[in-house]
């Protein structure tokens, strides 16, 4: 067991600093070790969505509980840039970034005064807010019905027209956001901002009494990881070819904390353990009963209780490297 | 030299037949299998959620008419199969499990839905795929040119057709003031206008539109001001939950005193629920009520099938659209001895069935099944007959295509 761990350390050690390029290989084969498809798409769409959601958790120490507002500002801006304007699927996914980054500008500005329970209290009230101006902007949303319409069926690439409807085009298209976006944090996180995000989780006062600016790196960082959910939410739009009004819902927001706690907080890859974890049971168990809820109510309990570190962040415990 | 030559070309020949046999074994079973490949239809139903009882009615109704299609020697013996999924009643799941249903189960033919949400995004899925997908749940949106396309096709009501139908019952005889209490969402809204159409001739007048949030559990700031207004009629646009606790309150608060309850669609499960004592003398619609089997002998037929696999069970109002659903897809795929889209859309458009509640067909722009309206109304305690016997059925509206929104109004050319 000792030499399974050490030659594990050795191999994350390894990895550690090409962490983006061992991702994207995993990635590459990852559709095969999943049911279908569509799955493995929607892992993708929701690890990046945590990814995005732990750089204000996990690394910057705060608790939002409004970031399906961010997730679904993405799918809704992407999805009525394509069903209501007819523009082409880059500049949709461009729209719908852009409009979940002033969502993240305005709720970040208006929330990252408060702390703890506050924080996260005016962060979920604000996203009921946005909730319920896209339920009752009926004729641009579609409402309560959904958006539909959200109809890319070619990716094309100069000459070449790729079939969007073929899921493992998909899935590569789906990929390719999510490698570069990977690679940008990646790039963030390793900068000395990232350094100062890590020192406000830890210590506010002494990052504030360092000389650092606290409450605009905190904006920077709730911005950026609007940007991300943003992303994930523009693509679960073309994904889906609808956008239901779910993707806003304050039980998005809950999904997303549990996803990025199952993971492993503060991890780069936790995030996307954790949405496949969480994905695979709610795929898998709800074919053989209803009661799905119970198996991932209880082992989410079962980690929050015993492993805090999560999935991802319990394993790189074990082979002896920090979380 | 000459002997291992010759020992290498039969070898050769050796190997080389040995290979062909494999490949033409390897070929020979998979085009038998081809021949008789089963016909797959994915069923979204909300098993998880508020609905789950109804999907589980709509899976026990939809079986039978797999097994009777299979019992009956299927499509040239080839069988039929049913690929049930959760949808959770959530749009974003039932669309990720219909791309399943269809790139890796590789379905034939999609039923099912019990949302409209639900069902306009399992149909934005078939229809970028050009798979049939048959809707069992009731939407006036389904019908519209902007969500439609040839591969749709709407086995339930719609809200159009069941308020009207409820409407001109209603209006004539119990008075023509009226309240709307109305859950807030394309549902309720949908069902408001289709019975302001239908009263605006009989000049009904409508006094207020009281709009609630879905899965409101207290409607007591609501009654006062309806008691106020003392209408003839309060109609409850609502569903489920909303509707049981909405009258319940109601008639706990003395409104039938002096005002007829009126619900566009009046649920079998839900007034097993809500009991006698607070349903007795509401008045609503509904696509199929057991009893039926009184008047209609595929009622009677299909009740039997259904109670000989439940145990003695009656089908549900939404149950028995699963059963009519899957049925009409089989039997249009046998019509047209092939399981190909188009040629079973040809067949589907030309069917005129009797599955379970006398003549329908599909009306061509839109594919909306032609049907009749049940008016039913809720009995007393006294008069029930068994625990099953909870309405009458007091009017038939029967199949008529005035009674929907023109072709025209739907955005459709023809």
């Amino acid at each position: 067991m000792s030499a399974l761990r050490t030659a594990l350390g050795r191999v994350v050690a390894l990895c550690g600093p090409h962490r983006v390029a061992v991702m994207i290989v995993f990635f590459v084969v990852f559709p095969w070790l999943m049911p279908y498809k569509a799955l493995a798409i929607n892992v993708l769409i929701l690890g990046l969505f945590a990814v995005g959601f732990n750089i204000v958790f996990g690394y910057t120490g705060l608790l939002s509980f409004g970031h399906a507002a961010f997730f679904g500002l993405g799918a809704y801006g992407c999805g009525i840039a394509i069903a209501r304007y007819g523009l082409p699927w880059p500049l949709a996914l461009g729209a719908g970034v852009l409009l979940a980054g002033v969502g993240a500008v305005l709720i970040g500005g208006l929330s990252i005064r408060r702390r703890g329970i506050y924080f996260a209290m005016v962060t979920l009230a604000l996203a009921q807010l946005v909730y319920y101006i896209f339920y009752q902007a009926e004729p641009i949303t579609g409402g309560e019905n959904g958006l539909r319409g959200v109809d890319v069926r070619t990716i094309a690439l100069g000459p070449v027209a790729l079939d969007f409807l073929a899921p493992t085009v998909k899935y590569y298209f789906v990929l390719v956001f999510v490698s570069l976006a990977l690679w940008c944090l990646s790039r963030v996180l390793e900068s000395p901002f990232g350094a100062v995000l890590e020192a406000i989780r830890e210590n506010e006062t002494r990052a504030r009494a360092c000389g650092f600016d606290v409450d605009g790196t905190k904006l920077a960082a709730f911005v950026l990881s609007g940007l991300f959910c943003g992303l994930a939410g523009g693509l679960k739009a073309m994904h889906l070819s609808i956008v239901p009004t779910e993707v806003l819902h304050y039980q998005t927001s809950g999904l997303v904390v549990i996803m990025a706690l199952l993971g492993g907080m503060g991890t780069f890859f936790g995030p996307f353990v954790g949405a496949a974890v969480f994905l695979l049971i709610e795929d898998q168990v709800s074919l053989v009963t209803a009661q799905w809820q119970l198996v991932a109510g209880s082992l989410f309990m079962v980690f929050v209780l015993f492993f805090p570190n999560g999935i991802w962040g319990s394993l790189l415990q074990w082979v002896g490297r920090a979380p | 030299m000459s002997q291992s030559h010759s020992v290498a070309r039969r070898y050769f020949l050796k190997t080389t037949a040995a290979g062909i046999a494999l490949a033409a074994a390897g070929i020979a079973p998979r085009r038998a299998r081809a021949q008789a490949e089963t016909i797959r239809i994915g069923f979204p139903v909300p098993l998880t959620g508020p609905f789950g009882t109804e999907a589980k009615d709509q899976v026990a109704a939809a079986e039978i008419a797999v097994k009777e299609f299979n019992d009956a020697g299927g499509l040239g013996g080839r069988r039929a199969e049913l690929l049930v999924r959760d949808d959770k009643l959530n749009p974003g799941e039932a669309a990720t499990r219909t791309q399943e249903l269809i790139e890796k189960d590789k379905v034939h033919f999609v039923v099912g839905s019990l949302s409209a949400a639900v069902q306009l995004s399992v149909n934005a899925v078939t229809k970028a795929r050009g798979v049939i997908f048959v809707s069992i749940s009731q939407s006036d949106a389904i019908n519209e040119a902007k969500d439609w396309s040839k591969y749709t096709f709407h086995e339930a009501l719609n809200p159009h057709m069941t308020a009207g139908a409820v409407g001109r019952y209603a209006f004539p005889k119990f008075g023509k003031r009226v309240v709307f209490l109305t859950a807030d969402y394309a549902y309720g809204h949908e069902m408001v206008r289709g019975f302001q159409r239908a009263g605006q001739p009989l000049g009904v007048e409508t006094l207020a539109d009281l709009r609630h949030p879905l899965g409101t559990t207290d409607y007591s700031p609501f009654l006062p001001r309806i008691q106020a207004l003392k209408p003839d009629l309060l109609i409850l646009s609502n569903f489920g939950k909303d509707q049981v606790n909405s009258i319940k309150q109601a008639t706990d608060f003395g409104l039938k005193k002096t005002t007829r309850l009126v619900a566009p669609v009046l649920l079998y499960t839900a007034r097993l629920g809500g009991g006698p004592e607070a349903f007795e003398g509401v008045v609503g619609g509904t696509s199929y009520y057991w009893r039926l089997e009184e008047k209609v002998p595929s009622a009677r037929a299909f009740n039997d099938k259904f109670r000989a696999a439940q145990g003695g069970a009656v089908p549900s109002d939404y149950g028995a659209l699963g059963y009519a659903g899957v049925r009409s897809v089989l039997t249009a795929a046998k019509g047209a001895g092939s399981t190909d889209p188009e040629k079973v859309i040809t067949t589907l458009r030309a069917l005129k069935y009797d599955w379970y509640k006398g003549a329908q067909y599909y009306r061509g722009c839109d594919h909306q099944a032609v049907q009749s309206v049940l008016i039913i109304e809720s009995k007393k305690a006294g008069a029930m007959k068994n625990p099953q016997d909870v309405f009458d059925i007091v009017h038939i509206d029967p199949p008529d295509e005035s009674t929907l929104r023109s072709c025209q109004e739907l955005g459709h050319k023809a």
